[in-house]
């Protein structure tokens, strides 16, 4: 345990720190659609349900994230029950993979399947129809099932995890009673693994809801998110986007926080250990065939996307054309990819961003774990939830809030007399602050969760006995503790850099000089190059893939079963 | 636990709530295991197990953890399959029926009450999946939880009950069904002990009202003991022993018996003779007749194991002729109120090895407490019981 004086400095560190990195950017934004020289107003807000393109805008994105969660639910749900119940050889291997989709941000998937389904793509070339355009006329089924294919995995990880706490004799007492498999499953085991189904659903409708990346690429541009990108230019002047931002922000953390009040407090536990250990049946042979093939078939729908950016990067540019493979196949995208002035600093800058990034949450969610599990202060949950909420708060909406900050910064007489400043606080000149600054803070809680749980699982009496030995508090943490959780430590760092690599909205709103930007935001401006920008793009998306491969299969070696437990609200 | 299980108008008000409800019921049917084996990878779990219950028995199966006795059970409720012999309930053959068409009526180790689901839904959960009328459903659950006392709890989630409610909510959700037999598996075990004497009382009690065949397993003595009306003791997979509780604790047929169910001091020994079906055997304390040997037929020489339980040891002073009488010396006592329980080292003649006993002795006399006490002890050859070793 800590000692009391201790903890409370370590609590107001990290609190005022989440404070100005966190609270203060997003009122920034909360205040920003209801202030108009300097008096309050509604006006805006009212607006945005009143002007027919944004209340449309709103719906949409409404309806994205409710299709993207019930698609996700619809292919994790099934898959995470068969996985509790059957043991079948390759199990391991196949629902490792099916992890993979994860790996790749949608909308870099977007690309590839477009490729795929597109009017001149492979669908109809393979099928010899002519331009028939599966993604539909608004686009709406395409993003949905793109995302849902990309999320499901958040699903499948909290579904599983939640079959695993119930305790088998629970089903088996409605068998004894007379219930059917089925009838089992929709009276006992359902509600039961609800709070852990709410908790991934909750997050992959946040993350939908708030896209951007993917509308964009998939041409989608009547909703939400998109509609504020549009309307950067405004910044500054118009509070409409400001007030837009809020109305989704009200969203998610409404739903995070309903979520919260309806499961938190009546999270199932179960009251004892299940005295079966295991209701997993083995079945081998030909019979494993029936519980393998929903696998098989997802997996290979989740992977065709990239496995047409794949086949889009080793393309001859314009030779994929009506075609089901590439008339002619060339390593050149990649040459050129690595050559393109625009591709080598990317790289650099998502690399330094990130690393930065991840420097900082590892000293924050170090400190705030241990006030958490190692302190008695009162109010240690507040911290706990300071650090939680950024899994609510939408990238887009924090990507505002650190444009305003930065724009407010930036207009001060002070910096306008020190011009020097500019490069640190202004995002048009330089957005490496801000940058490191959001991937940081958004993504904290998994950092915040791994280190949680390594304490937990850490006894108390191993750092007492070295305390006792007469190790001093710091001593104690250096040889005991840290060296305890490192591989929770690892695992938290290894997401926080893969998601910051991949971070989407951040990006594109914050880094607005050529010379700033990061892999997603680069990818991002080769797609919309004429010509030779789709294929180097998706060069330059393979890199990203085989990158995040390696990390998030390390850190999935690292945390076991546990992997599961990051993506819980 | 708010509200125990109290007087005794309490008990009889229950008791004919019980006979009333089930005065409709069919007869009581019996369960019948032929040759029953299940194995998990290399392990027998249950080694051909025959065994039949009759029709409205309260049978306890009773070993250590690990015998198997849970795996029977679960063989019995259709979560498990034999992989060798039969089940039936009744004439029904059930050894292949899925669990949900078993009609049996479990209560589980951990109640298995569903926390999302209020005390009324639970225990009408079954009755649902017989697809009843509502009203018949409301009429039912109202008599099941009437039964076990928990009406005035109906609307309560099972999270805000104590253990021994949770306990009673789980017995009424499976006799509500009016299964054809009820299933108890260490029903018992999470409850503190005074309540676990309460209710053990009070689960025989509506086994018997209902008149239902009842299998219970446990891994408590004194539960199967006190209110068994047979008993199986195993070991191993494999039966070891049946007969009522008074047969297998006074008559133990074998030394893990004799040492599984309450305690016994085991001494080896060779038979010496036999006359008016008393047996002598030379043990390293002497002499010792017995009047209760389950193995007649051995010959002379015949090693043999001794089994004395610590209350049959006798202080008091023998009656004349006495044969078992022994030596020794008290060397530690501990007091236990009712009764004192005395460590006693015997004397000895001819062998290095000494012997320890326990002896419990009702209404104490003496104590060594810091201080050794002699003492001439004495057993009942009634009470002497020879064991093959």
């Amino acid at each position: 345990m800590m000692r009391r004086s201790t903890a409370w400095i370590i609590f107001l560190v990290c609190t005022t720190v989440l404070g100005v990195l966190f609270i203060w950017p997003l009122s920034r934004v909360l205040g920003g659609g209801f202030f108009e020289n300097g008096h309050f107003t509604l006006r805006y807000l009212v607006g945005v349900f009143e002007n027919p393109i944004y209340a449309e805008g709103l719906r949409n994105s409404v309806l994205l994230g409710l299709g993207t969660t019930g698609l996700a639910v619809l292919i994790g749900l099934p898959l995470a029950w068969i996985a509790s119940r059957y043991d079948f050889p390759g199990k391991s291997l196949l629902a490792g993979l099916l992890l993979v989709p994860m790996i790749l941000p949608p909308f870099v998937g977007a690309i590839g399947f477009q490729q795929i389904l597109g009017q001149y793509g492979v669908l109809n070339a393979a099928l010899g129809l002519g331009p028939v355009d599966w993604l539909g006329d608004g686009r709406y089924v395409g993003v949905v099932v793109l995302q849902a294919l990309s999320l499901y995995p958040i699903l499948y990880l909290n579904a599983s995890a939640a079959l695993a706490n119930v305790d088998p004799a629970m089903e088996e007492a409605a068998a004894n009673l007379g219930a059917s498999g089925f009838r089992t499953f929709r009276r006992i085991t359902l509600p039961l693994i609800m709070p852990g189904l709410f908790a991934g659903g909750t997050i992959i409708f946040i993350w939908s809801f708030t896209e951007l990346g993917t509308p964009l690429i998939m041409n989608y541009g009547r909703c939400a998110p998109v509609q504020v990108y549009d309307a950067l230019k405004e910044i500054g002047t118009d509070p409409f986007p400001y007030a837009l931002v809020f109305v989704m922000l009200v969203c998610s953390v409404g739903l995070y926080a309903g979520s919260k009040l309806i499961f938190g407090r009546q999270a199932y536990a179960m009251q004892s250990k299940a005295a079966v250990v295991s209701a997993a049946r083995r079945v081998t042979g030909m019979r494993a065939l029936p519980v393998m093939l929903p696998f098989l078939v997802v997996i290979a729908i989740a992977l065709l996307p990239h496995i047409a950016v794949v086949f889009t990067s080793l393309a001859q540019p314009g030779s994929w054309y009506r075609s089901v493979l590439p008339q002619a196949f060339t390593t050149a995208n990649y040459a050129e990819a690595l050559g393109h002035a625009m591709t080598v600093g990317s790289i650099r800058n998502s690399l330094l961003f990130s690393s930065c990034a991840v420097l900082v949450n590892l000293v924050l969610g170090i400190a705030i774990a241990f006030v958490v599990v190692r302190s008695t202060l009162r109010f240690r949950g507040v911290l706990d939830a300071l650090a939680m909420i950024p899994l609510a708060v939408p990238g887009l909406v924090m990507a505002f809030g650190y444009l305003a900050l930065s724009s407010l910064f930036s207009n001060t007489p002070w910096v306008k007399a020190n011009p020097a400043w500019l490069y640190v606080l202004d995002v048009r000149v330089n957005p490496t602050l801000f940058l490191v600054i959001a991937y940081a803070v958004r993504r904290l809680p998994y950092m915040v969760r791994a280190a949680v749980a390594g304490l937990q699982q850490t006894s108390v009496t191993l750092e007492e006995s070295a305390a006792n030995l007469g190790a001093s508090p710091l001593t104690v943490v250096r040889r005991i503790t840290l060296p305890l959780i490192t591989a929770n430590l690892i695992a938290g760092t290894l997401l926080a850099f893969a998601f910051s690599m991949l971070e989407v909205s951040d990006s594109l709103m914050l880094a607005q000089r050529m010379d700033y930007y990061p892999i997603t935001k680069t990818i991002y401006e080769l797609f919309q190059l004429i010509g030779t920008g789709k294929y180097v793009a998706s060069a330059l998306g393979v890199w990203a893939m085989a990158f995040l491969a390696v990390t998030i299969l390390g850190s999935s070696l690292l945390l076991g079963k546990k992997l599961g437990a990051l993506f819980r609200v | 636990m708010a509200r125990g299980v109290r007087p005794a108008a309490g008990t009889r008000r229950v008791a004919s709530a019980v006979s009333s409800w089930y005065k409709a019921l069919a007869m009581a049917v019996s369960i019948h295991f032929e040759n029953v084996s299940k194995r998990f990878g290399e392990t027998r779990a249950v080694d051909a197990v025959s065994l039949r219950i009759e029709p409205g028995e309260l049978f306890f199966l009773l070993g250590p953890s690990g015998c198997g006795k849970t795996t029977l059970l679960r063989c019995l409720a259709g979560f498990y399959t034999p992989d060798e012999g039969a089940i039936r309930i009744g004439e029904r053959d059930v050894t292949r029926l899925a669990p949900h068409v078993r009609d049996t009526g479990m209560v589980f180790q951990s109640y298995a009450l569903w926390p999302h689901l209020t005390v009324q839904q639970n225990v009408a959960f079954g009755l649902e999946m017989r697809k009843l009328g509502r009203e018949e459903i409301d009429r039912r659950v109202g008599q099941a939880l009437e039964l076990v006392r928990m009406a005035d709890r109906a609307r309560h989630k099972p999270n805000q009950l104590s253990g021994g409610q949770q306990q009673r909510v789980a017995l009424a959700r499976a006799l509500v069904i009016r299964p054809q037999c009820l299933l108890l598996d260490e029903p018992l075990s999470n409850l503190d002990a005074k309540l676990r004497l309460e209710m053990r009382g009070e689960i025989r009690r509506i086994c018997k009202e209902s008149g239902l065949t009842a299998l219970y397993v446990t891994h408590d003595q004194k539960e199967a003991l006190s209110i068994a009306d047979r008993l199986a003791v195993m070991e191993s997979g494999q039966l070891r022993q049946l007969g009522t509780p008074r047969e297998v604790y006074l008559r133990p047929a074998s030394r893990f018996v004799a040492t599984f169910i309450g305690e016994t001091n085991c001494l080896e020994g060779r038979v010496t003779g036999r006359a008016a079906g008393r047996m002598q055997i030379q043990t390293s304390v002497g002499q010792l007749e017995s009047a209760a040997s389950p193995l007649p037929s051995l010959p002379d020489g015949a090693p043999v194991v001794v089994s004395i339980r610590p209350e049959v040891i006798q202080f008091s002073a023998p009656p004349a002729g006495s044969l078992n009488v022994l030596h020794g010396l008290v060397h530690d006592s501990m007091y236990l109120g009712e009764v004192a329980q005395h460590q006693i080292q015997l004397a000895v003649p001819h062998d290095p090895v000494a012997v320890h006993w326990i002896a419990i002795d009702l209404n104490p006399r003496i104590m060594a407490r810091d201080r050794v006490e002699p003492a001439r002890i004495w057993v009942a050859p009634e009470d002497v019981v020879v064991l093959s070793p």
